[in-house]
């Protein structure tokens, strides 16, 4: 079977300040479809840089970067643009909901981003289907003032699945949130996984760490520790 | 094309969105850019409607662009011949001109020389042999005009406007008593001179009495008045159309191409008359003189268009830098860079064409507001359309204060680093 997501020697080096930083220093990690994988660390560890490669968002500086076994270290932006569309959902920290939105808006902000076209209707579809995998498919009108950090972090998911991602990148998705909201929104981004999609969770937090396929510890941009939970 | 297609309404659909959610900002873009547009659709606006003004004041007194017009020096047989040439055509009209007394039977005109009423052009002058010498009698109720007698409808040459009553009818028999049109300042002169009228023509075998039928503007400053050369010639020979000793005129105006003239010029070489042919050019002439009043108002217009382009553009700088986070949210659900430059370019073209809109409506509803207002006491306002071209100008300046206004934004937003929202 083709691994997902497979980094080798990945390397990313802060550049412009007086001496240069490795923010990641030889990083390797495999991901499969269905799999979730946590990666922990202390703050300024090289978590968020290593989800910007992942992502897409940033390009490493030497290693090999694989996905669906197609190299692409070094993808120019107009592809990476359309394989952060077709392949990748994203959630953040900060939910990054649109205020002047409604929940259905903001979710089918994925849908209306230039890559491809789909009529009113499906959108509509597709957006409601979303809502209400994470269960808030009765929010879908409601701005995101008028809801609760946990919901509006569940429109930020339901926003990163509606195109139907083969992997999911959620950077502490759960920084924001209480105990009990926190562990809803692990709940539905395991949910995904069930449904075959690849979940890499950059947290702080070791019990929804232990939630996971696979816990990494990055250590100075040093992917250095692998244990499998389950 | 359908990837564009979808981009397009991407586009179209964020940038709605974006101006639905900042309204103010959007209505202050307006205000700034309102002026701007504004100052563009007035500028094409007045040199519309005065370019037209003075092409139709120019169209009555000269002709339609294309006229070819024939002079030619007085000439007895000349005008037997000119006569006979273009009777029954359409394409040719000749114009003879004599003089003419209407008013009060043997008494001088009070306008001697057929002058404008506020004129004095000198005593009226007798001719022969020997010289000139004043006319003998006393001033009375009578005025004199220039009597231009046509084979056919000139108005297909120059577009006479009726005033009042109506223009000569050329289909029906000739009456024994010429029909006169009147042109505006010998209507004003029969208004104040009204008496039982005879028309004196030298030559004429008789002294008739004229009906006045139509008063038309022809742009003239002297009293003229139009019959049919048909009714005329009853009782004046066409010889005698062409006595140098009463002011004759003759002119032939014709359509390009049209046989008579070759036909004209021939006849008139043979009796020795050598014509003067030109070609009426009045729009060339016109848009010269225009051309450099325009580019002056239209740099001051452009002007105060660069004013509002710098509004909008500020504005829209000051928002990019508010949404930097929704543009790199944007980028991380696989925006490309330039749908999200076309978003803001989105953006400030629909404003650019909403202020354009804005802007047009104003000046139309301005132009309606003065022309019911004034409209009256000024001609050149009188039944004035708002012309389309002020509201093409307003449009185009709309798209190019959205695209200038837009761009360096829009720049700016397709630069945002989408690893902002990583580090937020």
């Amino acid at each position: 079977m083709t691994a997902l997501i497979e980094l080798d020697g990945i390397t990313k080096v802060l550049k412009g300040q007086e001496q240069p930083r490795t923010i990641l220093d030889g990083v390797g990690l495999t991901v499969n479809a269905g799999q979730s994988v946590a990666i922990v660390g202390r703050s300024g560890s090289g978590k968020s840089t290593l989800l910007s490669v992942i992502g897409l968002f940033d390009r490493p500086d030497s290693g090999s970067y694989r996905l669906d076994g197609q190299e692409i270290a070094k993808l120019p932006e107009r592809r990476a643009a359309k394989l952060r569309s077709s392949h990748f959902g994203f959630v953040f920290q900060r939910f990054f909901l649109l205020k002047h939105l409604t929940a259905a808006q903001n979710v089918a902000m994925a849908l209306v981003n230039g890559q491809g076209w789909l009529p009113r209707r499906q959108r509509r579809s597709l957006v409601m289907e979303a809502l209400d995998q994470v269960g808030i498919a009765h929010l879908a009108k409601s701005r995101p003032a008028k809801m609760s950090g946990g919901e509006q972090q569940r429109v930020a998911i339901a926003r990163a699945l509606v195109r139907d991602p083969k992997i999911l990148l959620a950077d502490e998705p759960t920084g924001a949130l209480d105990i009990e909201t926190g562990t809803l929104v692990i709940d539905a981004l395991l949910a995904a996984t069930e449904r075959g999609c690849g979940l890499i969770l950059v947290t702080h937090d070791r019990d929804h760490a232990a939630r996971m396929g696979q816990i990494h510890d990055l250590v100075d941009g040093v992917l250095t520790e692998r244990v499998t939970v389950r | 094309m359908r990837r564009l297609s979808g981009r397009f309404r991407s586009s179209l659909i964020i940038g709605i969105q974006g101006i639905r959610a900042r309204k103010l900002r959007t209505l202050l873009s307006m205000v700034s850019l309102f002026l701007g547009v504004l100052a563009v659709v007035v500028v094409q606006a007045g040199a519309s409607i005065a370019e037209r003004a003075l092409l139709a004041d120019l169209e009555i007194q000269q002709g339609y662009d294309g006229t070819r017009v024939m002079d030619m020096p007085m000439q007895q047989n000349a005008t037997e011949v000119l006569t006979a040439t273009v009777r029954g055509r359409e394409d040719a009209v000749a114009m003879l001109g004599v003089s003419g007394i209407v008013g009060e039977p043997g008494v001088l005109p009070v306008n001697p020389g057929g002058a404008p009423l506020d004129q004095d052009w000198g005593p009226a002058m007798v001719c022969n042999d020997q010289g000139c010498e004043p006319a003998p009698g006393v001033k009375g109720q009578a005025v004199e005009v220039r009597l231009t007698a046509l084979s056919g409808d000139v108005r297909k040459f120059r577009p006479y406007r009726t005033v009042s009553g109506q223009w000569l009818d050329f289909t029906r028999m000739p009456s024994m008593s010429p029909k006169l049109v009147l042109n505006q300042p010998a209507a004003d002169a029969f208004e104040q001179y009204r008496v039982p009228a005879e028309m004196r023509v030298g030559g004429a075998a008789a002294n008739v009495t004229p009906q006045f039928v139509g008063v038309v503007d022809d742009g003239d400053m002297q009293p003229r008045a139009y019959v049919r050369l048909d009714e005329l010639t009853t009782w004046l020979p066409p010889s005698r159309m062409s006595d140098p000793n009463t002011g004759g005129e003759m002119r032939l105006l014709m359509t390009q191409g049209s046989p008579v003239e070759p036909v004209v010029s021939a006849k008139l070489k043979a009796l020795g008359v050598e014509p003067y042919v030109q070609t009426i050019e009045t729009r060339k002439e016109q848009e010269k003189q225009l051309t450099l009043m325009r580019l002056v108002f239209f740099s001051m217009a452009g002007l105060v268009l660069l004013i509002g382009v710098a509004g909008i553009l500020n504005v829209g700088l000051a928002t990019v830098g508010e949404r930097v986070e929704e543009f790199a949210l944007r980028r991380a659900v696989g925006t490309p860079r330039t749908l999200l430059a076309g978003i803001v370019l989105a953006e400030t073209l629909l404003t650019g064409l909403l202020t354009a809109a804005a802007a047009i409506g104003a000046s139309a509803a301005a132009l309606k507001v003065v022309t019911m207002l004034v409209g009256d006491s000024q001609p050149i306002l009188r039944d004035v359309q708002f012309p389309w071209e002020a509201g093409v100008a307003g449009i185009i300046a709309g798209i190019v204060a959205g695209v200038l206004g837009g761009f360096v934004p829009a720049l700016r937003a397709a630069g945002i680093p989408i690893a902002t929202v990583m580090r937020a």
